[in-house]
């Protein structure tokens, strides 16, 4: 083989295997070892070595051993079989290039190196993925064109020089894009329910949100510009529903000095057209669009206000009470539309009761300090809130503190700490004021896009504040001074347009690509429909002109015409077919070594008048076949006189 | 007068030459295509089993690769124009030198990897690339089974191109008549030879290509200059062709006899006329002035050429009834007509 091409074809199983680094659907060290094996033959074979990095006989020991070895792989040590089944195929394909030294193996190579991209492929969700499968494509395509050259040498045992097919290969990567682009929207989105969880999203997702707030740990918080969510309001919804507040978690329990979640049951929730209320409405109510990525399980972060969801499936409230999840999702990322309300109000009537943080005396003698002679627990909250806000100081870096510290100590002496300790200490003043209160996690504020109108939210947008019952309802509050709150950084208007456009791609992907399903298939199809019905209508009112209409039906007789004329002309028969038809009608068999000048020999014997007749039109007919002159219109008149010699 | 039959009939067909991978029909499916369109289903199954976007992208490229892949090599061959450019001198059972003129009409695709192959080419083509809208000229070996005109209907184009996945078939229509000259018999096959005796040289009262002056005639155009009488000319007031005796030892008469009886076999008239041609052959690489007839026709090898001879031979056809023919006594025939004894005494003689 070329060795250009061995060493593509071996840069094309290193460079398959790149994306799993990042997906982390398989270990580092497993795709290092095979990097630094598919490195080393890439090095002998470009120096004009032998592949076999490590003797074949050696690699066939290794190949029975690792049978085996794949059973313990997949129980006892990735104990995934996707992760097995992967590291089995980087195996197999170092044994193929270094079996390739004594066998030819391109196909299966290729196939291998195939295999590797697709475990990439089917375990990334990010953009970046569409690059790598055009390049992976091109390589590929050029690879099998080599093959397929190779192939044709073989069969017919000449050899001939390759034409080059990098051009060509790129020729075909758009042409398939093009098809596959065209093909893609109307792939059916039906899932089979018979083999569920053969393969899935692999989310190794970590989040500012957390299932407990343990303040024995050091917290620390890191840059992430992961979108979380996104989120469409329109200009009457905006003034009403700002900064936005995603509700993610609720810890509403203290033991150990960790917050955590309260714990219950799933209960899923009964829906109508797709429509599933969560809650009460009250005041005014808004439309919203939410496109969510899960980070937890397939917990569902409503915007505050929420009351109705539509287009998510079925809805269960859980873990915890007023969070809830989609009841079976496989998918990384999900659209729905939420119903905002000014005001909302559990389902059902709640047993509320306030936390069980330990108030000592020096916490309840500093609420009782902040509330003064307020009775109402709203107004009480509102101090406490305006009283951490305005005395406390917030660090956005946890670790600037450089110890964890109590609730009580942050109340006491520290006065400053990041969003979770302004959120459990007013909780904690809450408590000592015997007002039932909660931390919510979530994200906050988010950023709008000038570009598509759309609020995004990330990681780093993660937050946490405090819902006070009301008797009726939660009331958000929230203790951590605002200009310090996520999402209020300033920005250079460049890097906020340059970061909005980023995320439109992302966002056209996400949207469009990654979480494109059924219901957008019958969308399309409703639009396409409603498109053909529109263009219909169009035609035949612009159909009830009479120019028009005669103008439709002289175009339509012309396409007819036409086409029967393209037709015929294909039907057209040669002229020496013509001419041994019509000697044939007059008993000359025209055999495959007669001439038209010895077949009207013979019709001179069989049929003088006949032959004397068609004497000249043979005379043309050889005149224009052989004698290379060429005289315009001669077919023509060959033919007619032909036509009226058969009809005569 | 010898008169010379045919020694044995041998099987004038050639060996099979089609190759494993030929097949009728339009497309076949490779084993890397197989592979290819089984590793699609399974990444369909996985998409619509997960309903992973991801691998949606990789079937809808995997199926817009398939679909490219026989667009291309269809339309690729569909777009292929072939005309036949011509062959040198061909002799049945022998490969001759031709030519093909492939144009690729098409716009879009250029054509790569493309087999020619066809009944009459003694082995396949490969033709590497062919750009759109460009004309190539393919040179070929051709080979003819049979003498007498033949036409080229058709040749096969193959291809795998793109991808291999498929190979694709198109059999294009193909009009060029060729006429192919009788088999030569080759060494090991025993024939007599002609010898010419050097020095026995006599006169035979024909017209040839000798030394003595046989006749005059007027001139007509193609005659050579070097054959015009000159003192006749100015004589007459017009130009005047001599004509030279035939000479033997030098020359040859050779007649064939087209009759073939109802119980000689068609392979039998076929070897006649293969041992003709390779007598006519001999006789003319020997440098020996040629006079061969058959019926109607005298053709001369000074005056017509040796093509002419060898033309007259593949068209001739075999007749069902004897047919009078002037033959000398040195005249060298050849008939599958019944003989006197074992060797023939000539026809019409």
């Amino acid at each position: 083989m070329n060795r250009r091409f061995e060493l593509e074809l071996l840069f094309l199983a290193i460079f398959a295997a790149v994306p799993l680094y990042a997906t982390q659907a398989i270990s580092a060290p497993p795709l290092l070892a095979f990097h630094a094996v598919m490195t080393a033959v890439a090095a002998r074979v470009a120096f004009g070595k032998s592949p076999e990095v490590i003797p074949a006989a050696v690699m066939r020991v290794f190949a029975i051993v690792y049978v085996p070895f794949y059973i313990i792989d997949a129980a006892a040590i990735s104990r995934s079989a996707i992760a097995a089944s992967t590291h089995l195929i980087l195996f197999i394909a170092a044994y193929q290039a270094i079996e390739s030294a004594k066998t030819r193996n391109t196909a299966q190579r290729l196939l291998t190196a195939s295999l590797i991209c697709t475990a990439g492929v089917a375990t990334s969700t990010h953009i970046a993925i569409l690059p790598f499968i055009v390049f992976f494509g091109f390589l590929l395509l050029r690879q099998l064109m080599h093959l397929s050259h190779e192939e044709t040498i073989a069969m017919t045992g000449t050899l001939i020089a390759e034409p080059p097919s990098g051009r060509a290969a790129s020729f075909y990567v758009i042409g398939a894009l093009a098809i596959g682009t065209c093909l893609f929207p109307f792939m059916p989105r039906i899932r089979n329910p018979l083999l569920p969880g053969m393969t899935g999203p692999l989310s190794n997702a970590t989040t500012g949100l957390s299932d407990s707030i343990n303040l024995n740990e050091t917290r620390s918080i890191s840059s992430d510009a992961t979108v979380v969510s996104r989120v469409w309001m329109g200009q009457e919804t905006i003034p009403f529903f700002t900064p936005l507040r995603l509700k993610g978690t609720i810890y509403e329990r203290f033991a150990n000095n960790t917050w955590i979640q309260g714990r219950r049951d799933f209960i899923p929730l009964d829906g109508s057209d797709g429509t599933t209320r969560v809650a009460r409405p009250e005041g005014f109510t808004r439309k919203a669009g939410v496109q969510q990525r899960f980070l937890i399980g397939s917990r569902l972060f409503l915007p505050v206000g929420s009351f109705e969801v539509s287009g998510a499936g079925q809805l269960a409230e859980g873990p915890t009470r007023d969070i809830f999840t989609v009841w079976s999702s496989h998918r990384d990322t999900i659209a729905y539309d939420v119903a905002l309300a000014r005001d909302t109000a559990p389902r059902r009537p709640q047993n509320v009761t306030v936390s069980d943080y330990p108030v000592t005396p020096a916490v309840r003698a500093m609420a009782r300090q902040i509330a003064g002679s307020e009775t109402d627990p709203m107004r009480q909250a509102g101090a406490v809130e305006a009283y951490l806000s305005q005395r406390f100081r917030y660090v956005a870096d946890p670790s600037q503190i450089g110890r964890t510290m109590t609730v009580d100590q942050f109340l006491l002496h520290e006065h400053r700490g990041h969003c979770e300790y302004f959120a459990a200490g007013m909780v904690a003043l809450m408590t000592a004021l015997n007002v039932p209160a909660r931390i919510v996690g979530g994200f906050y504020g988010g950023t709008l896009n000038p570009l598509t109108g759309y609020f995004v939210i990330r990681r780093e947008d993660a937050h946490a504040w405090v819902e006070v019952w009301e008797g009726n309802s939660w009331q958000t509050f929230d203790p951590t001074p605002a200009s310090l709150r996520p999402g209020n950084a300033h920005e250079g208007l460049l890097r906020v347009y340059a970061a909005a456009v980023a995320d439109s791609i992302n966002y056209f992907w996400d949207r469009h690509i990654l979480t494109y399903g059924l219901g957008d298939q019958l969308a399309l199809a409703v639009s396409l429909l409603e498109s053909l019905r529109a263009a219909s209508a169009a035609m035949t009112a612009s159909l009830h002109t009479t120019a028009l209409r005669r103008f439709m039906s002289l175009l339509a007789m012309l396409v007819v015409a036409g086409f029967v004329i393209v037709m015929m002309a294909r039907r057209r028969r040669s002229l020496f077919d013509l001419l041994a038809s019509h000697l044939h009608r007059l008993g000359i068999d025209v055999g495959p070594s007669m001439t038209t000048a010895e077949a009207l020999h013979e019709l001179r014997i069989s049929h003088p008048t006949a032959a004397a007749d068609l004497a000249p039109l043979i005379a043309m007919y050889e005149a224009e076949r052989f004698s290379g002159k060429v005289e315009r219109g001669r077919v023509r008149r060959i033919r007619q006189r032909l036509a009226g010699l058969s009809e005569s | 007068m010898q008169a010379r039959n045919p020694l044995h009939a041998t099987d004038i067909h050639m060996p099979v030459t089609k190759q494993k991978w030929q097949f009728d029909g339009v497309v076949r499916l490779t084993r890397i295509g197989t592979a290819f369109v089984i590793f699609t289903v399974v990444i369909g199954f996985a998409a619509i089993n997960t309903g992973n976007n991801s691998l949606y992208i990789g079937l809808s490229l995997m199926l817009g690769s398939l679909l490219l892949s026989g667009i291309a090599s269809k339309d690729g061959l569909k777009q292929l124009a072939v005309e036949f450019d011509g062959v040198d001198d061909v002799w049945a059972m022998r490969p001759a030198h031709g030519r093909l003129r492939i144009r690729n009409r098409s716009r879009l695709w250029n054509v790569r990897d493309v087999i020619v192959t066809a009944d009459e080419l003694a082995t396949p083509i490969c033709i590497s690339l062919i750009n759109r809208g460009e004309e190539i000229i393919a040179h070929a070996m051709f080979s003819f089974r049979r003498r007498g005109l033949t036409r080229l209907t058709r040749v096969d184009l193959y291809t795998r191109y793109p991808f291999g996945f498929f190979l694709k078939k198109r059999r294009p229509r193909l009009a060029g008549d060729v006429i192919v000259f009788p088999r030569l018999l080759g060494d090991d096959i025993p024939r007599d030879r002609f010898r010419a005796t050097e020095g026995e040289l006599q006169s035979t009262n024909r017209i040839g290509g000798g030394t003595d002056i046989h006749s005059f005639r007027d001139y007509v155009r193609g005659d050579s200059l070097r054959r015009v009488h000159w003192k006749k000319s100015a004589s007459l007031g017009r130009w005047i062709i001599k004509q030279t005796e035939i000479e033997t030892g030098r020359s040859v008469h050779i007649v064939v006899d087209p009759y073939r009886p109802p119980h000689v076999s068609e392979e039998s008239f076929e070897e006649m006329i293969s041992e003709a041609a390779t007598f006519l052959d001999d006789a003319l690489k020997s440098g020996l002035e040629v006079a061969f007839s058959i019926p109607h026709v005298t053709l001369g090898s000074d005056r017509d050429g040796a093509v002419s001879m060898f033309r007259a031979l593949a068209l001739l056809e075999s007749t069902r009834e004897p047919v009078a023919q002037t033959v000398d006594r040195d005249s060298v025939i050849f008939t599958v007509a019944p003989s006197v004894g074992d060797r023939a005494s000539g026809v019409g003689a």
